[in-house]
């Protein structure tokens, strides 16, 4: 399973990187939403994670712009996000997320929690 | 005796007294009138007696001559002077008075008529007589001596009793002086006895009232009253001293109240300075308060009073009624959340129905566009009778505390958000190291584990000052619905199923059957009964049980209770277990320690649900946190 992962910090993006390869996913990282809607294409991942709070461009924004895109629409998107808080879960989910993990999250237990949300 | 009894009394003395002298009067007018009468007599009588006396003698003289000479004049004179005689006796009787005279003089007449008839029979016998000296010796003569004699003795009896008519009369006049010069003395004694005692018992009395009178008018009340008899005088004395006590008690009733109201009056001054003071105090402070202060009258609701800072956030109120309604509604005054507030929840309009609103959070936006924050409390402002008179509002511009918020949350957010970024690395790298890497040293792990535990502590610190801060700010928003209780206790209990698996401690519910849904925020609630819950699986001593218990109970409200066998907590630190920050010392695990604001939490989110918190516990024995929720109605 090919995941895109869309983290602006380096050290999250290795621990969450390894975490998931731990777990036997397929890993493609990116340092922003854009990297992520550049890639997307090529890539065609089976989920997308995003972190919320990016430079140039954050999640919230590549989230709509993946779910405004028919070609990329049905690709599912999970929140790798600090706001853990009500709102912005249900901001997210608002947007078309499927779900979203709080940071920090747990590196043993992450990719089982993916695959929880997307069902599998 | 009363005073009038008395004065009839000398009155009817004087009547009596006047009689007798009255009588005295007639009785010596009477004596002095019969005296009189007496002496006239005598006078009268003396008269008859001197011409009797003179007739007597001159008759017998005439019948001597006549006799001796025969000549007929002096028969004729004897004749004539006879005839004068016979009248005599009866004149001379009216006047003779003494019953003894009567009879002398009825002796002498008859001894007369008898000497009259023996004379004239011999002086028509004349011729015939042999010796007429002879005769006349002897029969004329003796009888003549004799009545002379007679005669005689009668005057010098009259003259006696004439001398003793004349003593009555002297002795008569004395004592009529007597009386006539003694009883107007009498009178006058009388007179003046009679003022005395009348001075005495009236007038002394009436002085002494009177110049009593004259002290008390001056103010003197000291004065000394006669003593008061049971007479007219005594009652008006009577009178008197009680009108006296009755002036000296409204006087000092008076006095009193003079005296009283000069201090009510003077107190009066000071408070008027007083709130004069105070009033001036209370417009310099109403001028210089930051705060935009108005005072409305009621019940138009209509601005009397407002200061510069006022003036500076809402302006001027203008004068038109209509013009005034529009102002206020210009404001556009909503609720924090947004809802419209119509003008008659305005706060100020509140207060003028007898609310007291204090603090309430407001956005307004006048005519500018500008949007400010403000806190509106206010006030009715009430007479004594309690009527509302008008109101007092106070607009705080809390721009600046709303901006304050508004970083202090940012602030709070951006370190949380970048606290995790961070600790999401050390986290995750130390998880990785300790599932991949072989470590033969126990020490080596159990530093490791150290590390993590303690990373978890942090992120659940920072996920604590999050929520403390949200709810502070009052951005916690809770998402309350019908919950089964069964089912808010199961997730607890599973959310806490890590740290009792790691201990020997057995976790046992307690729900009965058939409990009432709550009106409950699931995660918030959960949230709660979660941080009571571990700090029980904490504090629990090993092997032993911890309870959570549901009940139906208080009415209307559901109380959960999570029951440790732990050291229990001492009585005087019950108290503040609830504020922020506050910890029992000496934990058994450092494993899961607390973060000092996990009660405070439970507390805020268990009322902002209607709930409320308590503890019971007993120093070695163990504790019982327990909070209740609201069920569904």
């Amino acid at each position: 399973m090919k995941l895109l992962l869309a983290e602006d910090e380096p050290d999250v993006q290795l621990i969450a990187r390894l975490s998931l390869k731990r777990a036997g996913f397929q890993v493609v990282t990116v340092n922003n939403g854009l990297e992520v809607l550049e890639r997307v294409g090529e890539e065609a991942p089976d989920a997308i994670l995003l972190d919320w709070m990016m430079p140039d461009m954050d999640g919230f924004e590549t989230c709509m712009r993946l779910k405004a895109d028919p070609a990329t629409k049905d690709i599912p998107v999970i929140f790798l996000t600090a706001k853990v808080q009500e709102s912005e879960v249900a901001k997210a989910l608002a947007l078309g997320a499927i779900g979203c993990i709080g940071k920090p999250f747990d590196a043993l237990t992450l990719g089982q929690q993916v695959l929880t949300i997307l069902g599998k | 005796m009363s005073l009038r009894g008395r004065i009839f009394a000398v009155i009817g003395i004087m009547v009596v007294a006047a009689f007798i002298q009255a009588g005295a009067v007639v009785l010596f007018e009477k004596a002095r009138n019969e005296s009189e009468q007496a002496m006239m007599h005598a006078e009268q009588r003396f008269d008859y007696q001197t011409r009797m006396n003179r007739v007597v003698v001159e008759l017998e003289s005439l019948q001597l001559s006549y006799l001796l000479t025969g000549v007929p004049a002096f028969r004729a004179d004897f004749d004539l002077r006879w005839s004068e005689y016979s009248s005599l006796p009866t004149l001379l009787g009216q006047y003779v008075d003494d019953e003894r005279d009567r009879l002398a003089l009825a002796e002498l007449d008859r001894r007369l008529q008898e000497w009259h008839a023996l004379v004239s029979d011999l002086m028509d016998r004349r011729k015939q007589l042999p010796d007429v000296s002879k005769v006349v010796q002897d029969q004329t003569g003796p009888p003549m001596r004799q009545i002379q004699n007679e005669f005689d003795k009668y005057q010098r009896h009259d003259f006696a009793l004439l001398h003793e008519e004349i003593s009555r009369a002297s002795h008569l006049n004395f004592w009529n002086s007597i009386v006539t010069l003694a009883l107007p003395a009498v009178d006058i004694v009388m007179l003046l006895v009679l003022v005395t005692v009348l001075a005495r018992i009236l007038l002394d009395p009436l002085a002494a009232i009177a110049e009593s009178a004259r002290q008390i008018s001056g103010g003197n009340f000291d004065v000394r009253l006669p003593p008061a008899k049971r007479d007219e005088i005594g009652a008006l004395v009577k009178a008197f001293r009680d009108m006296s006590t009755a002036v000296q008690r409204r006087q000092r009733d008076l006095t009193d109240a003079l005296s009283r109201e000069r201090e009510i009056s003077q107190m009066y001054a000071a408070l008027r300075t007083n709130a004069e003071q105070e009033s001036a105090r209370l417009q310099a402070t109403i001028a210089t308060v930051p705060a935009a202060l108005v005072i409305l009258e009621a019940p138009s609701g209509r601005v009397v009073l407002q200061n510069a800072a006022a003036d500076m956030l809402i302006g001027r109120e203008p004068d038109a009624e209509a013009d005034r309604q529009l102002y206020w509604e210009s404001f556009h005054a909503s609720y924090r959340d947004g809802r419209h507030c119509p003008i008659d929840e305005w706060g100020p309009r509140r207060a003028l129905r007898g609310e007291v609103v204090v603090g309430q959070e407001m956005i307004v936006k006048p005519q500018d566009g500008k949007t400010i924050p403000i806190l509106v409390s206010a006030a009715p402002l009430r007479n004594d009778q309690g009527a509302i008179t008008g109101a007092v509002a106070a607009f705080q511009d809390i721009t600046n505390l709303y901006e304050v918020d508004r970083l202090k949350s940012e602030f709070v957010s951006i370190v949380s958000h970048e606290l995790r970024t961070p600790l999401t690395s050390i986290k995750g790298s130390l998880q990785l190291l300790l599932a991949e890497v072989p470590l033969p040293d126990p020490d080596h792990r159990i530093l490791m584990d150290v590390a993590l535990t303690n990373t978890d502590r942090l992120v659940r610190i920072i996920n604590d000052i999050l929520d403390i801060s949200k709810i502070e700010a009052g951005k916690l928003e809770l998402n309350r619905r019908p919950y089964d209780v069964q089912e808010l206790v199961n997730l607890s209990i599973q959310s806490v199923g890590q740290i009792a698996k790691g201990s020997s401690v057995t976790l046992t519910p307690i729900v009965p059957a058939d409990m009432p849904k709550v009106n409950a925020d699931p995660d918030r609630t959960i949230q709660a009964i979660v941080n009571l819950l571990s700090n029980a699986l904490k504090y629990a001593p090993a092997r032993s049980d911890v309870t959570i218990e549901a009940r139906p109970e208080p009415p209307g409200q559901v109380t959960f209770s999570i029951t440790d066998k732990g050291r229990g907590i001492p009585p005087d630190k019950l108290g503040q277990l609830f504020q922020k920050f506050q910890q029992i010392d000496g934990a058994d695990t450092r494993k899961f320690r607390g973060t000092g604001l996990g009660l405070a939490i439970t507390k805020a989110l268990v009322e902002m649900q209607g709930g409320t918190v308590g503890v019971t516990s007993q120093v070695g024995k163990g504790s019982t946190f327990s909070l209740t929720i609201p069920v569904v109605k």
